[in-house]
């Protein structure tokens, strides 16, 4: 291999997780005890090692097989001056930067690929949000709210930039302009496969203001298992994990489990008990999870201590409401409810109520959402 | 040894006037039909021979020729059977060919010799010249409807040449007994809560505006959509006789009097095929649902389970009401004036479709939306959300209003949709709206904030202020429509497929 400079261990890792059918524990596994650069000369000849067959029995040889087929044709310098051509960061166990906190963490990744602002991972307190791709809009807001609060406090928001309940975790941390803590995405695919694609905008945003996070490298494609994975850095990298909602069996109990594992302080936002995205959340209170019923709960719990919070603004003046505006607001609860229901239970007949409605919508008390009417988190 | 007898053949929902021409001469014994007969219009031959037979009368051993003029034109059916027979028996001499002059034709024969009723009497009866019109006792009604100056009814054709030979008096017709119906529209009285759904019926009975349901299985979209022609006022005498002449044709039943007066309710399966929804076929051009439902309501349940590409053939009808068909050998047009009623859930899951409260990921909400286009789902003005019933209105609620009350409501906004020139508000043309439908300075704002919100689009600009225009009407609103009006006709327009957003702020 021509090279001219000896290549760092770095590109000798990313060499190697770029080989075919490459998880965490078989990585583990071949650096047991070598250097990376061994490590991939050991591929490259295709010799069978008990540290591999111990994870993967009896499927050694083919994967050692392909693995010496794949290293063949691999070229580790090409590799590597990819990953700098697309700006992207690769942090081995032993480089400076690798964070503190997944030094001696169970299940540690052996390579971190970032993209954006290393200071991100530097000693400072990190909170993770996490839930449900299928949220409520009561879940999007107290997302979104408590990742502007915090970031506004000084604490790194980390989340898994998926849909719903994470999207607005970083949405909000994005929303605080100046001062705030870059925002730390932990994603499951490689940097450059945007995953999934709603969410561009919000990934290239996070990539220039924050840190964008993962073990695998450029060209990974999502695969399921990859996200309980990507659960478990989540949970190492924050001092404390938040579920703001969570379905009976939602993939955000996998990153709870992790924090349990971690000895991370787990909280859960409680839900309306008839709310599907809830009763994970609530499950979790019941089964020992703090309660989080305002920020000053959790900044309490976190190590560092020292933070504050501005004062919660004012909630808007109620008055001005027309009566018929009134009656609806009472009826209409804090679920979100179809006009056809709302009509049979306020008793307002459906021109009055259609207007009533209309006006809290516009003047912010209600939020509207494929013709589901939901009151406001902030309006009391 | 020629005669011509007049009689008439279906294209489309149209009746076409055709003389048979019989032919009889020496030579070798054979059977031949030409001018364009269809497979069961040739085998007329073989009940034309078996009914003379059976009704006493002599078959002649002879070259026959029949031929159905204009050639160019498909004929279909056994229709012009009695023609054929009448035909033979004038060339053969057994009729005098004075006797049948003036007189037209319409049957198929049974082997016995009995004359069976034929699909479409109405628009075929309506195609003849003559005075005098022949037909089953079967058809009397369809005929009646027409009323040509004479009308024959005979049970077979013995009765027939008797009659025609003055050895016997002709059949008498006898009055038909009226009925309203051919069933009873369900009473709305029967849903239990559902106001609002109850209120968008009314609104779309009123203006003719096309409703889409949206809920999960065992709201009652189904329930509330049958109730609606029990509201809708009943059929103008125009309206009325097209309608009966598509049913007339396709071979449905009709009300004993021979006319619908009430408006029909159809509801194909969602396993329908084009031709099934919109008409068409090769030789002979069938009405479709759609236009089966002239006049009245298409209901189309499971709307995301139909064909997309089915689905968008009723774009066209939909706008122009009527059905152009056209094929290789020939088009038909079939009035299709239908208020649109479709039915469908909110996801594949099956849930309420609440935000959070649905199984399914975004993408496969997206792609259940897909199904149903955007051009289609713009059409539909009332889009209103059906959730299942609290169960405290099933057991004790107070039985809504019925469809009576609401029918008279309904009636008088028609009324005002009269003065201004049209049936319904739906109707109304761009430069009509303007004129009828002026609105307030605070309705215009409201319009032009959805606008901009890119909620609403120019189609549906004009759709929403239609809607208000009629739940104006309902209420007895006068002048400019109002703020409260406008956000009443938005609310009935929710987007369901709408993707939830994830961020706020």
């Amino acid at each position: 291999m021509p090279s001219d400079s000896p290549l760092p261990d770095e590109a000798w890792l990313n060499a190697l997780s770029s080989l075919p059918d490459m998880g965490p524990a078989r990585l583990r596994a071949l650096l047991a005890d070598r250097q990376p650069e061994q490590a991939w000369k050991v591929c490259l000849q295709g010799k069978p090692l008990p540290e591999v067959e111990a994870v993967v029995g009896g499927r050694l040889l083919a994967l050692t097989a392909a693995w010496a087929k794949a290293a063949g044709q691999l070229s580790v310098g090409e590799l590597w001056s990819q990953l700098t051509n697309h700006g992207v960061q690769v942090i081995g166990r032993g480089h400076a930067e690798y964070p503190a906190c997944l030094r001696d963490d169970p299940d540690p990744p052996l390579v971190i690929f970032a993209q954006g602002d290393l200071q991100a991972l530097a000693p400072a307190p990190r909170v993770a949000i996490v839930g449900t791709r299928r949220c409520t809009r009561y879940g999007t807001e107290v997302a979104y709210e408590l990742g502007k609060t915090l970031t506004a406090a000084g604490v790194s928001v980390v989340s898994g930039l998926a849909l719903g309940i994470d999207a607005a975790a970083h949405a909000g941390a994005l929303a605080v302009k100046a001062e705030g803590q870059p925002p730390v995405a932990v994603v499951a695919t490689g940097l450059d496969v945007i995953y999934p694609k709603t969410n561009r905008a919000l990934w290239r945003q996070i990539a220039e203001r924050g840190l964008l996070v993962s073990e695998c490298p450029l060209g990974t494609t999502p695969a399921p298992w990859r996200f309980p994975a990507r659960n478990r850095i989540i949970a190492g990298l924050a001092d404390a994990v938040v579920v703001v909602e969570s379905h009976e069996k939602g993939g955000s109990l996998y990153t709870v489990d992790a924090a349990i594992e971690r000895q991370r302080p787990v909280f859960a936002i409680p839900g309306p008990i008839r709310s599907p995205a809830s009763r994970g959340t609530n499950q979790l209170l019941a089964d020992g999870a703090i309660p989080l019923c305002q920020v000053s709960d959790l900044l309490e719990q976190l190590p560092q201590g020292g933070l504050f919070i501005d004062e919660p603004p004012p909630p808007p003046v109620r008055a001005l409401l027309a009566p018929q505006q009134e009656q609806v607001l009472e009826a209409m609860g804090w679920e979100p409810v179809s006009l056809n229901a709302l009509a049979d239970c306020c008793g307002l007949s459906p021109v009055d109520l259609s207007a009533a409605l209309s006006a809290l919508v516009r003047s912010g008390w209600v939020t509207v959402e494929r013709g589901f009417y939901e009151r406001m988190s902030n309006t009391t | 040894m020629l005669a011509a007898i007049s009689s008439a053949t279906l294209l489309g929902v149209r009746g076409h006037p055709v003389t048979v021409e019989v032919h009889v001469a020496n030579g070798l014994p054979a059977f031949n039909v030409v001018g364009l007969p269809d497979t069961s219009c040739r085998e007329a031959r073989d009940r034309v021979r078996a009914a003379l037979e059976s009704s006493g009368l002599a078959w002649p051993n002879q070259r026959i020729t029949i031929n159905l003029a204009p050639t160019g034109v498909p004929k279909a059916g056994a229709v012009l059977d009695l023609a054929m027979a009448v035909g033979l028996l004038v060339a053969c001499g057994e009729i005098e060919p004075e006797l049948v002059k003036g007189l037209a034709f319409l049957g198929e024969l049974g082997l016995d010799g009995s004359l069976r009723p034929v699909a479409g009497a109405l628009p075929l009866v309506d195609a003849i010249e003559e005075p005098g019109v022949v037909v089953a006792l079967g058809n009397q009604a369809e005929a009646t409807v027409v009323g040509p100056e004479i009308l024959y009814c005979v049970p077979d054709l013995r009765s027939l040449v008797r009659a025609l030979r003055g050895d016997e008096p002709w059949p008498v017709v006898t009055s038909i007994p009226e009925e309203e119906s051919l069933e009873d529209d369900p009473d709305l009285a029967e849903v239990r809560g559902q106001r609002m759904a109850r209120f968008a019926l009314e609104v779309a009975a009123a203006g003719a505006h096309h409703l889409l349901l949206i809920g999960p299985p065992g709201a009652g979209k189904s329930m509330l959509a049958r109730r609606l022609p029990g509201l809708l006022p009943d059929l103008t005498q125009a309206v009325a006789l097209a309608s009966s002449r598509i049913r007339s044709a396709a071979g449905e039943p009709l009300p004993n009097s021979g006319l619908l007066r009430r408006p029909p309710w159809r509801a194909p399966h969602h396993g329908a095929s084009a031709a099934a929804l919109v008409g068409g076929g090769s030789m002979v051009m069938r009405p479709g649902e759609v236009s089966l439902a002239h006049g009245g309501v298409l209901f189309l349940d499971e709307l995301g389970e139909f064909a997309p590409s089915v689905l968008d053939t009723l774009r066209q009808p939909l706008e122009d009401g009527t059905v152009r068909v056209s094929r290789a050998f020939g088009s038909a047009e079939f009035p299709a004036q239908v208020l649109l009623v479709a039915a469908m859930n909110p996801c594949p899951c099956g849930g309420s479709g609440a935000p959070g409260g649905c199984r399914c990921p975004e993408s496969t909400r997206a792609r259940y939306a897909r199904r149903v286009s955007g051009p289609l789902l713009d059409r539909f003005d009332l889009r209103v959300d059906v959730q299942r019933p609290n169960p405290l209105d099933l057991l004790s609620g107070d039985p809504g209003e019925s469809s009576e009350q609401v029918a008279e409501r309904v009636i008088s906004a028609r009324l005002r949709a009269e003065e201004r020139g049209v049936v319904a508000n739906a109707e109304l043309s761009p430069a009509m709206v303007e004129q009828a439908a002026a609105l307030t300075e605070e309705a215009t704002q409201l319009l032009k904030a959805a606008l901009y919100a890119g909620t609403l689009s120019a189609r549906g600009l004009h759709r929403v202020r239609k809607v208000a225009l009629t739940i104006g009407d309902l209420s007895g609103h006068q002048g400019p429509l109002n703020a409260d009006l406008i956000d009443t006709a938005l609310s009935l327009r929710i987007d369901p497929f709408h993707p939830v957003g994830h961020a706020v702020g």
